[in-house]
Order: structure tokens, then sequence, then C-alpha cells
């Protein structure tokens, strides 16, 4: 058989030897290639199939009061997760922990689908698990799948305080606000943040460096296996913050607005140093923190005493009589008027063809600047601020903050308004008003806002003469402020004014001293007129034993006439501060 | 008769063994460290294929000692044969979507087609060797290539487009061996590669100027050189019209009849996770038993198609450059054997094989670094899977039985 004979030319078997070894060069170069080329590459690829990191929460640093006692603590919590890769029976899964944990599954599923990112990444299913919660889900564990927990530090307040304005709350991370933060990548999803109040001003601080751990998974997501080379990292905890927040003081004042709206600021005059600072109505601090229901949320933001309005700081009230001393001050320097000018007051005054009334519409006859200050005599003023310019007052209550921020250490504050001609031209046009508003402004009210921190900061100038530094909660500031430009004598006749309105028996303050033997109080009592109803109750006062010093200010909304119900909560604060400091420095 | 046996063993080029053998330990090397690391309980694929080896190689000597005048004589009979052998699977069950194996009570099925590749070469090698053709004519092309697409065209529909590449393979170089035009050869291939171009313009722009040159350089008459070059400028230009005009779900159905293993987004996965472990390993590998890719799993069927993926990744560049030397090594010899067989018939099969395990290398390599689409074929004498081993023997059998001098 086989009778043909294999001829076949060398040519044929080297085209043939090329061609296969052309194959098998193009095999060993792409080997090299990827082997050798490309090593760094899918080496690193290789590592981040099978690494996995996880995040260690760092528990935040706590805040406390200047006495050192904790506001705001941690407590540690337990977050139950659910790997989707590891669920065998969802539905069952759900129905063991509802009934462990008492805990509906349809919030489960809503979690779920929430956090949900991807089938090998533990997602949340509920968080702030007590230890009985958890002891319960372990005696059930048989029965689940695919269900971690871990701890998580969660805030805990205290219950002496809300401060909840002040203190501020923390937001739960989403995608949304991750995609926001350009500058930090250090956040995740699900993660704390401070969104207000302390907590955000002082989030670097507080919010301390997060621990890494890493270890190995196959390609199912499931832990297989020590990883060796990468160091885990324990997290570190954030910095306590110490506020110049006095519990006692906070405490006191809170318990005073209860059912009131309003404001109340205590601060040290000669540091900034802010020792209460409430807004009425809050909310609680704690509100923020857990699964908020949808029924406790609408509550609160259907309130119409608007609880989450931060009044300090972004409500925006007229001064009343307590701008009178900027009015006073500014007529006194630019020689205007002198403690000698006296005016008549029948109760009201006519100018043109308006009718401007004193809030006493009997009067106060013949009166001069000190008993103008002291009975708070309108009249007085209408008359005085027809001497001074719009523009000339109003570059000089400038000087003591009106119309800008005072820069306390705490994010979103109004700066108020103090109006000058511009303002009113752009207002109403250039004919559009006329002197007669001056008159109002002269008193306090018309155009001019202000915020109750501003008028903190205002007090403070008032009883330090100038030298007074900005409001602060954490950090002190070293700079003083611009001093107004007053000369001494105008400044000590102010204050002696200012005294008098607590001291003399017709001081429309004088229901604020609580006559503790060495306390020299000074201050002025302002009742603003207003749209909504009855007239806001201001007083501002600072008070002085000893060489200690503190000032407060009173907001109350609809409260009436300063002198009668802001005075006398003022008659509290100064009691319990002045006769506690005494009992404190005896115990210390 | 003993004696007649032993003479022909030692007659053989037993050299190629040495290559065999060396193959075959890295293939077994490689599975025991997957299936050990892996913890996998036998029967596992080590002992599998442990086992498989033994039919495999009394196979192998059973061929090498038969009587080339046998194997010559019924060889259409197997022809015939092997061609029911891949129409039967269809009556059997379908397993992950295919009708590729035959169960007979068995614990494991067998695939007709594995042996298919090699009958099919023998037949063509009879085909070609007994009939002086005029392979200077286009139409002497027709019945061999014939020969080889029936049985195509079965395992096409079961469908396994792998096989059924590696069963056409050896067409072109066995006619090439004997005379055939390489311009005529060129014609059949040209309309196919036409196709498979048209989806990339520089591709296709490059395809069209190699097609140019080659018609220029054949010297045809002008009408028929530009006739031909046309219509396959103008399939390659309305390919891609009629592809883009079906719908998505059509475009898959066509797409998974022809590549049933794989849906588009897993074959990409499957080709990460492989460049992915061989590039991390680098130089000298991660070790025996080392390979993270593999033993996490990320890898896919490691044991078969992606094994040169285990043996980069644990081994490194050295030991994979080192297999390709060795395979370079096996076929070069089969060819140098195929050049100096006296008979035509023993040359013809001995392309044949040089060929298929030369698809199968090639193939199987490009598919694990990525440079073509993923096509389950595995990696002669490395890969575990039995009949394909078996077959893999046998062929190599065929080497030894057909590489050697004497004739009998």
């Amino acid at each position: 058989m086989l009778k043909t004979p294999n001829s076949v030319s060398k040519s044929k078997f080297w085209v043939m030897i090329t061609f296969v070894i052309i194959l098998h060069s193009v095999l060993a170069f792409r080997f090299f290639q990827l082997q050798i080329l490309d090593f760094e590459f899918y080496n690193k690829r290789a590592d981040s199939n099978r690494i996995r990191a996880i995040s260690l929460p760092a528990s935040r640093g706590l805040i406390l009061d200047r006495h050192g006692e904790i506001i705001v603590d941690n407590y540690p919590t337990y977050i139950l997760y659910g790997i989707g890769a590891e669920i065998r029976d969802k539905q069952k899964n759900y129905k063991v922990i509802s009934h462990s944990i008492g805990i509906d599954t349809s919030i489960l599923k809503k979690n779920y689908k929430n956090y949900y990112r991807n089938r090998f990444l533990p997602t949340r299913l509920v968080k702030d698990l007590t230890i009985e919660q958890l002891s319960r889900l372990e005696e059930a564990k048989n029965d689940l799948s695919g269900i971690m927990y871990k701890q998580f530090p969660e805030r805990i307040y205290n219950p002496k305080i809300r401060a909840s304005h002040v203190l501020g709350y923390l937001k739960e991370m989403d995608q949304e606000m991750i995609q926001k933060m350009v500058s930090n990548g250090d956040y995740e999803y699900g993660d704390l943040v401070g969104w207000s109040g302390l907590e955000q001003e002082y989030e670097t601080t507080l919010k301390g460096d997060k621990g890494v751990e890493y270890f190995q998974v196959d390609a199912y997501g499931r832990e297989a296996g020590k990883l060796e080379g990468e160091e885990n990292i324990l997290s570190s905890p954030g910095n306590n913050i110490s506020t110049t927040l006095d519990v006692s003081l906070q405490q006191l004042i809170e318990k005073e607005f209860r059912g009131k709206k309003g404001v109340g600021i205590v601060s040290d005059p000669r540091t900034g140093g802010i020792l209460a600072y409430v807004s009425a109505p809050d909310y609680k601090p704690d509100l923020f923190t857990g699964l908020i229901s949808n029924s406790d949320w609408q509550e609160v933001i259907s309130d119409p005493n608007r609880p989450l309005l931060n009044r300090v700081a972004n409500g925006t009230y007229p001064p009343a009589s307590i701008f009178k001393m900027v009015v006073a001050l500014a007529l006194l320097e630019k020689n205007l008027i002198s403690p000698q000018t006296e005016v008549f007051c029948t109760g009201s005054y006519e100018f043109y063809d308006r009718t401007f009334g004193c809030w006493s519409e009997f009067g106060h006859g013949k009166i001069d600047l000190e008993q103008a200050i002291v009975q708070s005599c309108d009249v007085f003023f209408y008359q005085a601020i027809q001497k001074i310019k719009l523009n000339e007052l109003a570059e000089f209550a400038k000087q003591f903050g009106f119309g800008y921020e005072t820069n306390i250490d705490l994010p979103a504050e109004m700066k108020g308004r103090m109006p000058d001609r511009a303002f009113m031209n752009r207002l109403y046009g250039r004919w559009g008003w006329s002197q007669g508003a001056m008159l109002n402004i002269s008193i306090g009210q018309g155009e001019i806002l202000v915020t109750p921190l501003q008028m903190a900061a205002y007090t403070n100038i008032l009883a330090t003469k100038g030298n007074t530094h900005p409001l602060y909660m954490v950090q002190a500031k070293d700079d003083f402020i611009v001093k107004p430009i007053v000369r001494n004598q105008s400044w000590n006749l102010i204050q002696k004014y200012m005294r008098k309105v607590i001291s003399d028996p017709k001081g429309t303050g004088r229901r604020s001293d609580p006559k503790i033997p060495g306390l020299k109080i000074s201050g002025k009592t302002g009742t603003a007129e207003n749209p909504h109803g009855e007239p806001h109750a201001w007083f501002i006062a600072f008070g002085e034993k000893d060489g200690a010093m503190i000032s407060v200010v009173i907001l109350i909304e609809n409260g009436g006439h300063g002198g009668e119900v802001a005075a006398p909560m003022a008659r509290k604060i100064f009691k319990q501060y002045f006769e506690d400091d005494k009992t404190k420095l005896v115990n210390s | 008769m003993l004696l007649n046996f032993q003479k022909k063993i030692i007659e053989s080029p037993l050299s190629i063994l040495i290559g065999v053998i060396a193959l075959l330990s890295v293939g077994l090397l490689t599975l025991f460290s997957i299936t050990a690391i892996q913890e996998q309980e036998p029967p596992n694929a080590f002992s599998k294929q442990l086992i498989f080896l033994v039919p495999a190689v009394l196979l192998m000597i059973a061929i090498m000692v038969t009587s080339k005048r046998f194997i010559h004589k019924y060889i259409f009979i197997l022809y015939g044969i092997i061609i029911i052998a891949v129409i039967l699977p269809f009556f059997g069950p379908k397993i992950a979507g295919t009708y590729r194996w035959i169960y007979m009570g068995l614990p494991f099925g067998l695939q007709p087609s594995e042996i298919a590749k090699w009958v099919i070469v023998i037949t063509l090698a009879r085909y070609l060797s007994d009939h002086n053709l005029q392979m200077r004519n286009f139409g002497s092309n027709i019945v061999p290539f014939t020969i080889a697409l029936i049985p195509t065209f079965i395992v096409l529909r079961q469908p396994d487009l792998g096989t059924a590449f590696v069963m056409m393979a050896p067409v072109i170089p066995m006619l090439f061996w004997v005379g055939a035009r390489p311009y005529h050869l060129f014609l059949i291939v040209a309309p196919l590669l036409s196709i498979l171009a048209a989806f990339n313009v520089v591709v296709f722009s490059v395809w069209a100027a190699i097609m140019a040159i080659v018609i220029f350089l054949s010297r045809p008459q002008l009408w028929h050189g530009v006739g031909i070059y046309f219509s396959n400028i103008f399939l390659g230009l309305i390919f891609p019209f009629l592809w883009n005009s079906l719908r998505p779900f059509q475009q898959n159905r066509v797409l998974t009849l022809f590549n049933p293993e794989s849906d588009p987004l897993g074959a990409g996965y499957q080709i990460i996770q492989s460049k992915t472990a061989l590039g991390s390993g680098g130089l000298f590998g991660k070790g025996w038993g080392q390979g993270t890719q593999t033993h996490l799993k990320f890898l896919p069927v490691q044991e078969s198609d992606f094994i040169v993926s285990v043996i980069g990744e644990e081994l490194g560049f050295i030991a994979l450059l080192a297999m390709v030397v060795l395979f370079l090594w096996l076929i070069v010899k089969i060819i140098r054997l195929a050049i100096n067989a006296s008979d035509r018939f023993a040359g013809l099969i001995l392309i044949g094989i040089a060929t298929i395990f030369m698809t199968h290398v090639f193939v199987n390599c490009a598919m694990t670094v990525g440079m073509i689409p993923v096509k389950g074929l595995p990696l002669p004498f490395v890969s575990y899977g039995g009949s394909f081993l078996v077959s893999s023997f046998m062929m190599i059998g065929l080497v030894l039985n057909f590489g050697r001098e004497e004739m009998d």
C-alpha cells in the first residue's frame, strides 16, 4: 500500500516551521508583556481582588462644659448587618430578627434597600441595638445566615440640659453628601458627620481618625484566611472640646424658658466666653440620632413655634430701647447733647403731621439724658435724634457690631440690619421716606434689626468700655474687638445711667437686682413693638462682683414689657451665678 | 509477533515522549495544587486525570503497534462510524446547553468529537494520498474540504465552536502539503476573514490592503481578480449592516449558538481574572500552591480552559516560557517526522496532528491572555479532561506509528 511517495519540497517544511515559530513567539511575547512588563498593574489588581479593608469607626471627642462636666458623651450601640450573598432566605431571616428584637420586618426590608451597595458588603438592617436585643439574637443564631453585628459609638447627651442649638447634631453621610464633599475623602457612606452647631464647627477636632482592618476574601466575598503583609490600623478617638458653657446656668435658663419663646444668653464680658446659650423652644438633642420616626419628625417641623430655629443667632428682632445707649453715645460724642440737655415729655411728640408716642402715655415731664435712659423715655430721643444724620448714626452703631456678624465659633449666623441712607433709599425710593423714620430708629424700632447674639456682644462692649473680646464657645480669641471711638467720660456717663436703670427706684430694670451685697448690676430694658402681637421683652445687663463679671441678654418673644418679664428672669441668673460662685469657691 | 511489537516500539521516535511526559507533569502538578490546596476530596480533577491516564496510555500503545495498512484500509469505515458517533449525543441529555457527551453507563461521558479530530485527519490523508490529484486546479480542494465539513457542521450544531474550528484547521496545511496553490487556499479563507475584519475599520483597511497585494501577486486574470477582490469587500461592508439589523436578542442568540459557555459579561470577567492571575505571577510566580487568584477562586474553570493562568500565577513567566518551548519542540519534531516520512499518507497524518496540537496550544493560550474571545479549548496534556487526554495520547500513538521509518 501507501504507494504515493512523500515528495515534499524543503521550502514547504520551512514555511510551516516558520509559521509554528511565529505563533509560539506571539504567545511567549504576550506572556512576557503580561507577566514582566505589566506585572505591577496586575499584581495590584490581584491584591485588590482579595484584600478587603473595612474601616473601624473612631469614637468622637466629648463636649465638656467649663467645669469639665460632660455635656455630650458616647455610648456603644450595635448595628445589625446582613450580607446579601450569604443570606440564604431573606424573609425567614427577617422574621427571626423581627421576632428577637421586636422591629417590624418592613423596617428591615426598607433599610436593606436603602443601604444596599453590593451583595458582598454588609448592609445595615437596624441600628441602636441594646445588649439585651443582641443576646436574644445570639440565641436565635442558628436560624440566621449572613447576619452580623458591629459595635458603633453613638452620641448621648447630658440629661440636665438640652442646648440643642449650640451642640448641633450629627448626620449620616449619604451618597449625595459624599459627592458634594470634594475636599475630604475620609468620609464614607453611613459615617456620622457634624451637621450643625459645635458638632459642625469642630468636626475636624471631634471626629478622630478611622482605623482600617484588612482581611482576605475569596471570589464570593467570603473571608478566607489570614492576610499577611498588611498591618491593621487602630482607630484613634477624636479630641474632646472644652466649651465655655456652664451646665447649671444653662439648666436654669432652659427651665425658665419652659413654655416660652425667646432667648437667654450669658457671657463673660472680659473674655467673650458664652456661659449659657438658650433658644426656646428647642428640641431634644438626640432627636437626630437613631431612627427618627416620620411622625416625630413631622411633629418637629410642623410645630408653629419653630423649635428648629436657632433664635440666638438666626432670629432677628428690633432692639427697641436697648439701642438707646448707642444713640446717646453718638450724640454725646458729637457734642450734640450734654448730660444737661433737657426735654419735656408729655407722653407723645408731634412731628409734622405725625404723632409719636412715648411708652408712658402720661409722659415723663421735664427729663434729662440720665432719666431718659433710666425711665426709657422715648420723647427725649425723638427730639435728640433730629440733631444727627442717619448715616452718622449708622456708622457709629456699626462700631458696636450692629449689622455685622459676631464671628462666634458656631456656624450660620445672621447679621441683622443697621439702616443707612443708601439702604432706606433702596427700600423706599429716594423720596419715599422722611425724617420720621429716624424717630423710629432712635428708639430701636423700624428698619433696624438685630440678633440676640449681637446684643450679647454689644452688652459686653458696654460693660467693658470696649475692652472685650469677640464671643466664643470653645476657642478663646486673643485679639480684642476694635474699640468704638468713645471718650472715657461718655463711657462713664453711660455706665452710670445703666447702673441707675437697676438701682433707681424709677429704673425700668430694678426687678433684675437679686440684692446680693457687693453685686453691682447695670442694664437696660427694651420693649419691641412688632406685628406678631404682644411686644417682645428685652433685657440686657451686666453684673460685677469681686472682680467676677457676667453679662446677660434676655429676649422673650411676645412677652410684654422688658422690665416686667425679662428683668426678673435675669435676677435669677445673677442670683444663681454670684451666690453659686461663692459656694464653688469655698468648695474648691 | 511479540518480537514484532517490541521492534515496532523500539523503532518509534520515542523521544517525543520526553516532551509529552514533561507537559503531563506540569499539568498534573498544577492539578494537584488546585485540588490539594482547595481541599477537594477525590474523585477530583487530579485523581480523575490520573485514572484517565491508564486507558490513554494503553490506547496509545495499541495505536502505535497497529498496522499502518490496517489503518489505511479501514479509515473510511471509521470515518462513517465517527460521523454517527458525533450525531449520537443529540439523542442524549443536554448538558450545559450542549449535546457533546455520550453516556453509556460509565460514571463519565465520552466526547466522540475529540476522536473525530484525528479521524478526519487520517481520512483526509488517505484521500489526498490515494488520488493523484491535480492540486493546481481549484476544484481539487472541494472534496477534501467536504470531508472535514460534514463532521464539522454536526459538531457546530452540538454546539461546539472550538472543536469545530480544530476539525477544520488541518485541512489547509494538509492541502498545502500536497501542493494546493496557496492562492486557492487564500480564496477559500478570504470571505470568512472579510466578515470578521468588518467590525473594525482599521483591521478591515489592513485586511483590504493585504487582500489586494495577495491577489495582485498571484496574477489571476484581470476580471477574475477584480471580481474576487470586490466581492470580498462587498461582503465585509454589507455584513455589519446585516448584523446590526438584527435585534440584540437575536444577536445574542447567534452568539450563544456559537459560544454557549459564556454570556458576554461572564466572558469579560473570565478574561480579566485570567490576565490578572497571569500578570500577578511575574517572573517566578507566587509559588506552587500560593496563587491567590486560583485558590480564592477568582479564576474560573482553572483546571481546564484556564490552567495556563494557574501555571503563570504560581510558577511565573519562566515556567510558561519553558512550556511554550516544550510545545514548540514537540510540534516542530512532528513536522520534521512528516518531512522525513517516505510515504505521503504518513506525512499528511503527521502534518494534520501537528496542526491539531498547534491549534489547541495557540487558541488556549491566546484566549488565556485575552487575545481572542473565550473558546473552550483545552491545552494538550496539561488541561484536565478525560476524552481529550485519551484522544491526545491516541494522536501521539499515531505520531509514534507513522513517524517510524520502516514500512509494513
